[in-house]
């Protein structure tokens, strides 16, 4: 059993506070990624977890114990660091066994759980050699293996794909979700890759400047984005902010940006956004919440016309990321790779307001959640 | 300090998994440069056993025991297999030392003394010759027996005869491993002073290394015929990958 309460807990260095008093409840065997910009404290928070940095205040619960003032090694984790952290001395074998030696585990138990862990890590061939042969890849996988042996009830991992190639690091991804499964431990993880964090976590933690912005599925964020931190942090390229004041049209209501009129969908909650009629808010669209002709499976109420100067266009294969001015406002927006507009050249666009997010512009926070 | 830094942590080229695996020299000075450091422990740790005289012969099967584990590729505890094996060999190894050491010593006596008795009469040569092809027979035999014996355990008979076995059916690799042990004493004294070193970092551990390359081969082959003791355990099963 290894659930874990974080609960009020801070980190401060002399005057400066680098972690406030941050909530987090994280259950037995979740995936749990830790995601913000650098310096938002995600890698402090892992290592006060990990016992590696001294807590401030509050309480660190792991199964039920406090563990403030237990040491590192009486905690029953295991961290895998970006830089790996390998004893270059060492062999494969001697790295992944150490911990068990240190802990006098016999060297029968030693080479079944060192070899068991290179089996699942396909490092067998590489067990007898030093690390200064092994690829960045390698290095991590050696690194995996090393916290696997311990087999402990907590994994944290602290940015470990940071140092690979983006094609290493695609694989590193899937096989460290599947170890996971495979394990059926808890996993921490840190990193400020949002594809990672999307693509691997049960649930992420969003923390900016030190605080907790939003915990939930990375389906969730995307689509409900508690403000607009999180809608501009998850989702590549970023959400458009469009600064524009909302008006009544009728029974609905209609946001209006630049002259441009944004229907907001009739389903969203009218008594929320009441309060805010007459007023200036912040509208969030996604690049690919535009097209280039209106899509027949969406609802045409909210749909309008939206012309922007084309600034640059960047082909990715299987589609363009369009550069576009709209009333002096950069925005990033999706097309077809058949998009014919070019630099300089209006592009004429629609865009779809079904899952458009409205931000309060003073306190930034959504008007819909 | 920055190169001092990257010599440790600087990323390798990698270990492609199905590259195809060195034989031969290729492979014997891969180990080398992969093991050279481990062997440097080995010979001190063997000089300092085989000082007391009486633990040679078991010295000289710990040794074969480590070296093993190299040529094998496997994870070894240099000090602790070491001491492991020579408490594990030591009466096995002493007996059968003192007897191959007469057999060879008795050998290399006659030689001389058909080598000495055919200068001055011809028909001396017949059995000169048959001293020297016995003494080397059984200098390569002695080679397999004593790595036979370091990769599994079995009665002394089927042990002698599998060495037998090897050593027909495959001398050449430890001639020339003994050979390359001579060469490496006859750098030491042709060199000397500049090779003062030789023997205190490397001969022993380096030549034993060199023998058992050379006998794992033949080992591998007789213990996979159907007179050979299986493995006794899970372990020494995968202790025994040669098999």
């Amino acid at each position: 059993m290894a659930s874990i309460s974080l609960k009020k807990l801070n980190k401060t260095y002399g005057a400066l506070t680098v972690v406030h008093d941050i909530d987090l409840e994280i259950a037995d065997k979740e995936f749990i990624i830790l995601v913000g910009p650098s310096g938002c404290g995600k890698s402090t928070t892992l290592r006060m977890i990990a016992g590696l940095e001294e807590i401030s205040g509050g309480e660190l619960i792991i199964g039920g114990d406090v563990v403030n003032d237990v040491p590192s090694k009486d905690r029953d984790i295991a961290m895998v660091f970006q830089n790996y952290a390998l004893y270059p001395h060492m062999t494969v074998y001697k790295n992944m066994a150490f911990g068990l030696q240190l802990r006098k585990a016999s060297r029968e138990v030693i080479d079944q759980k060192v070899q068991e862990a290179a089996k699942i890590l396909d490092i067998t061939h590489l067990l007898n050699r030093k690390p200064k042969a092994l690829s960045g890849g390698q290095r991590q996988r050696v690194a995996l293996g090393r916290a696997m042996v311990r087999n402990p009830e907590v994994f944290l991992l602290d940015e470990p794909l940071s140092n690979l190639d983006a094609k290493l690091r695609g694989t590193m991804r899937a096989e460290i979700t599947k170890l996971h499964k495979r394990l059926n431990s808890t996993f921490i993880y840190v990193t400020h890759d949002q594809i990672e964090a999307m693509t691997m976590a049960d649930r992420i933690v969003v923390m900016a400047d030190g605080h907790i912005q939003q915990v939930d599925t990375p389906q969730n964020l995307y689509d409900r984005p508690i403000n607009m931190f999180v809608a501009g942090f998850i989702g590549a390229p970023q959400m458009n902010m469009l600064v524009s004041k909302l008006e009544k049209r009728g029974d609905g209501y209609v946001a209006i940006f630049d002259g441009r009129e944004l229907p907001i969908p009739a389903n969203f909650d009218k008594a929320r956004i009441a309060p805010y009629e007459g007023k200036e808010v912040v509208i969030g669209l996604r690049p690919e919440n535009f097209h280039e002709l209106a899509p027949v499976d969406i609802n045409p109420d909210n749909i309008a016309p939206f012309e922007a100067v084309v600034d640059l266009a960047e082909p990715m294969g299987s589609e363009i990321h369009l550069n576009i001015t709209a009333g002096n406002k950069a925005m990033t927006v999706r097309v077809s790779p058949r998009f014919k507009a070019g630099i300089g050249e209006t592009a004429k666009l629609v865009a779809d307001t079904t899952n458009m997010q409205l931000f309060d512009k003073e306190t930034e926070r959504s008007i819909l959640y | 300090m920055q190169w001092l830094r990257d010599m440790w942590t600087k990323e390798g080229p990698g270990i492609p998994k199905n590259a195809p695996k060195r034989t031969g020299l290729a492979l014997f000075g891969q180990i080398f440069a992969r093991e050279w450091w481990e062997m440097v422990k080995l010979n001190i740790l063997f000089i300092l056993t085989a000082l007391l005289i009486i633990p040679l012969p078991a010295a000289l099967a710990a040794a074969a025991f480590v070296c093993l584990a190299f040529v094998e590729d496997r994870n070894s505890y240099l000090l602790q297999d070491f001491v492991d094996a020579l408490r594990r060999y030591f009466w096995r190894a002493t007996l059968w030392g003192v007897l191959f050491g007469c057999v060879i010593g008795l050998g290399i006596y006659a030689i001389g003394t058909y080598a000495s008795a055919a200068r001055t009469s011809l028909w001396m040569a017949a059995p000169f010759t048959l001293a020297l092809v016995a003494s080397v027979f059984i200098t390569i035999m002695a080679c397999h027996f004593l790595v036979l014996m370091v990769m599994r355990d079995m009665p002394a008979k089927t042990l002698l005869r599998l060495a037998a076995i090897a050593s027909i059916i495959r001398p050449l690799p430890v001639i020339a491993a003994l050979l390359f042990v001579a060469a490496l004493w006859l750098a030491h004294i042709a060199f000397y002073p500049v090779s003062v070193f030789m023997p205190a970092v490397l001969n022993f551990s380096l030549g034993m290394f060199a023998i058992v390359f050379a006998a794992h081969r033949a080992a591998t082959m007789v213990l996979a015929l159907s007179i050979a003791p299986k493995p006794a355990s899970e372990t020494e099963a995968t202790d025994a990958k040669h098999i």
